[in-house]
């Protein structure tokens, strides 16, 4: 039985612009998605920034009511039947808030533990043990307002999983989480696909998708351009190859002329400490890199790598280059 | 089940009203509301009367501290649910199964009882310094009349908070709508003076039927059972503000989650 069902999803968000002739404009924030979410599967959602990652999960999580079609968690629908779902289910957003930075770690979970109707005796045993298990034991009694952002993070997941949901809605988790924190989070996610939870995952880390997710979506301006395993997405590329170059100072006109060349499939580019990372995809594999080169003549070029392609890679191509 | 959801609302109601209180308690604003303002409207008040002869001092002071109660009520009601907007906490707070009438209800609690301080600071001011003769006539009846009270406003809070919580500009709008209160309530001076055509307004406000149970209750000039009947009238009408609050929250929160205003854009 699918947990999480979702069809034809769409959301268009209505602005007004202007002061004396205000006129109304219409952003579909997305666009006719589909997909399902079997019980105990880990399942992500890729997409650069505006996608509509968040505001799919907002749907999900019944806090936004979608323009047109149907999403149901656990056969409940998300619009008519949002109270029958609130009780089942845990949701993270990336960023410091939706605390109260004025109390302190404890409070916070003690408070959210009451809402979420958590029985006072179980709520004393929990709230030790999420504490121990995001870090946060020895600082539970500090205010918030003390906390780094990775703490205020890692209080987020304290907080979703109090009341031990079976679905969890995880957007973009390790945001702003040290590269240990983030690991120790990742770790928390294995251990709660251990325990059969149902989870959503956004996340811009491909790495992160292809280590934890079953099935990815891939999201681009409200639609879904792919949806696979993460093995499946990486044979959309399985024709290219990667050559990738630290460059000082490169303009748009040379990254254009690299565009242009016809073997070249997509150009991305990354601003790397004080240089440049160019990542070239391309169906030559490393015969390419003598014309590469030409282009980028009077450059100063640092390291030239070529490689197999990844599940990165495979968004790149998806989403045209955008990251 | 339904005892469980009940007892959890309760523990719900009772720690939002503690920890709200610790915040309103250190809030500059919320203290001038409460404390200062009331002062002054007491200050002036008593500075006017004092030369008549007769019992004016308990009802300025108990006028000016319904004035505090109504300002703090307004004010704090109308920034509660924008506030949670602000911290991004209106979100997690809609995603429980917990309904937000229930926060909100433990909130409006905690402002009813931290203002019922202005009255207090009111009664010694006037008793310490312009050294009026401040006596209750009914005191165990003053005190049924400040219970019923603070329902009545209370209630009253939670049918305006879901108009803030829809409409943000209104939020400017609450100057303009702590004086008619205070005139219409007949907090310092009885409606009495008013245009015939304001009484069926001034009827349907349980604050006035609070104001009007304090100053029978501390002056004693009015039969017993006007007494009983603006407390029948406020018990009527918190009931009324109960069940409509109810349904205002539900279409606040429906409206939010369709035009997306749960979180700041």
């Amino acid at each position: 039985m699918s947990v999480i069902e979702v069809r034809d999803l769409r959301r268009v968000f209505r602005t007004t612009v202007g002061v004396i002739r205000r006129k109304t404009k219409e952003i579909v924030a997305v666009d006719g998605i589909s997909f399902d979410i079997e019980e105990g599967g880990l399942f992500g959602l890729l997409g650069p920034n505006g996608a509509g990652k968040t505001t799919t999960v907002k749907m999900l999580t019944t806090l936004l009511i979608p323009t047109s079609g149907t999403a149901r968690i656990l056969d409940h629908d998300v619009v008519k039947e949002a109270a029958a779902i609130r009780p089942h289910i845990g949701f993270i957003f990336g960023g410091e808030r939706g605390l109260y930075w004025r109390l302190s770690a404890i409070d916070n979970l003690r408070y959210f533990a009451n809402l979420y109707m958590v029985d006072p005796g179980v709520t004393r045993q929990r709230i030790p043990y999420l504490l121990e298990l995001v870090g946060l034991a020895d600082r539970g009694d500090e205010k918030v307002e003390g906390y780094s952002r990775g703490m205020k993070q890692r209080l987020h997941i304290a907080r979703a999983l109090l009341h031990d949901p079976q679905v969890l809605f995880l957007d973009e988790p390790t945001m702003g989480l040290d590269p240990v924190g983030a690991r120790e989070l990742r770790g928390v996610i294995r251990d709660l696909l251990a325990e059969r939870k149902t989870i959503l995952l956004t996340t811009h880390y491909m790495f992160e998708a292809d280590e934890l997710c079953q099935r990815v979506a891939v999201i681009n301006r409200g639609k879904i351009v792919a949806l696979d395993t993460p093995d499946g997405l990486k044979q959309h590329v399985q024709d290219l190859s990667v050559v990738e170059l630290e460059v000082i100072g490169i303009t748009g006109d040379r990254v254009e002329q690299l565009r242009r060349l016809p073997f070249v499939d997509t150009v991305s580019v990354e601003p790397y400490e004080q240089k440049q990372k160019l990542s070239i995809h391309s169906n030559s594999g490393s015969t390419s890199v003598p014309q590469i080169l030409n282009i980028l003549e009077g450059l100063r070029v640092d390291k030239v790598t070529s490689r197999e392609p990844t599940l990165e890679d495979a968004y790149v191509r998806l989403v045209g280059g955008e990251v | 089940m339904a005892s469980k959801r009940l007892r959890s609302y309760l523990r719900t109601i009772g720690q939002v009203f503690v920890l709200q209180f610790k915040q309103l308690a250190i809030d500059g604003f919320i203290i001038f509301i409460v404390l200062v303002q009331p002062l002054l409207i007491a200050i002036m008040g008593l500075w006017m009367m004092r030369e008549r002869q007769g019992n004016y001092a308990i009802f300025i002071v108990v006028g000016s501290g319904m004035t505090g109660l109504w300002s703090s009520l307004l004010y704090i009601t109308g920034s509660n649910i924008n506030v949670e907007r602000w911290l991004g906490t209106l979100e997690m707070l809609v995603g429980t199964p917990t309904p937000l009438a229930v926060t909100v209800i433990g909130k409006t609690l905690s402002n009813v009882v931290m203002s019922l301080s202005s009255m207090i600071l009111g009664y010694v001011l006037a008793a310490l310094i312009f050294r009026f003769p401040l006596t209750l006539a009914h005191p165990l009846l003053f005190v049924v009349s400040l219970i019923c009270s603070v329902a009545a406003f209370a209630t009253f809070g939670l049918v305006i908070a879901p108009f803030f919580a829809i409409n943000r500009q209104l939020q400017g709008w609450v100057n303009a709508l702590e004086f008619p209160m205070y005139i219409l309530a007949g907090f310092m001076f009885p409606i009495a003076l008013l245009p015939g055509w304001t009484t069926p307004i001034s009827y349907a406000l349980a604050p006035y039927w609070a104001a009007r149970a304090l100053h029978a209750t501390s002056s004693g000039n009015v039969p017993l059972s006007d007494v009983f009947l603006s407390w029948g009238m406020m018990l009527l009408f918190s009931v009324i503000y109960l069940l409509l609050s109810g349904w205002l929250f539900r279409v606040m929160v429906h409206k939010a989650r369709v035009d997306a205003t749960l979180s700041l854009q």
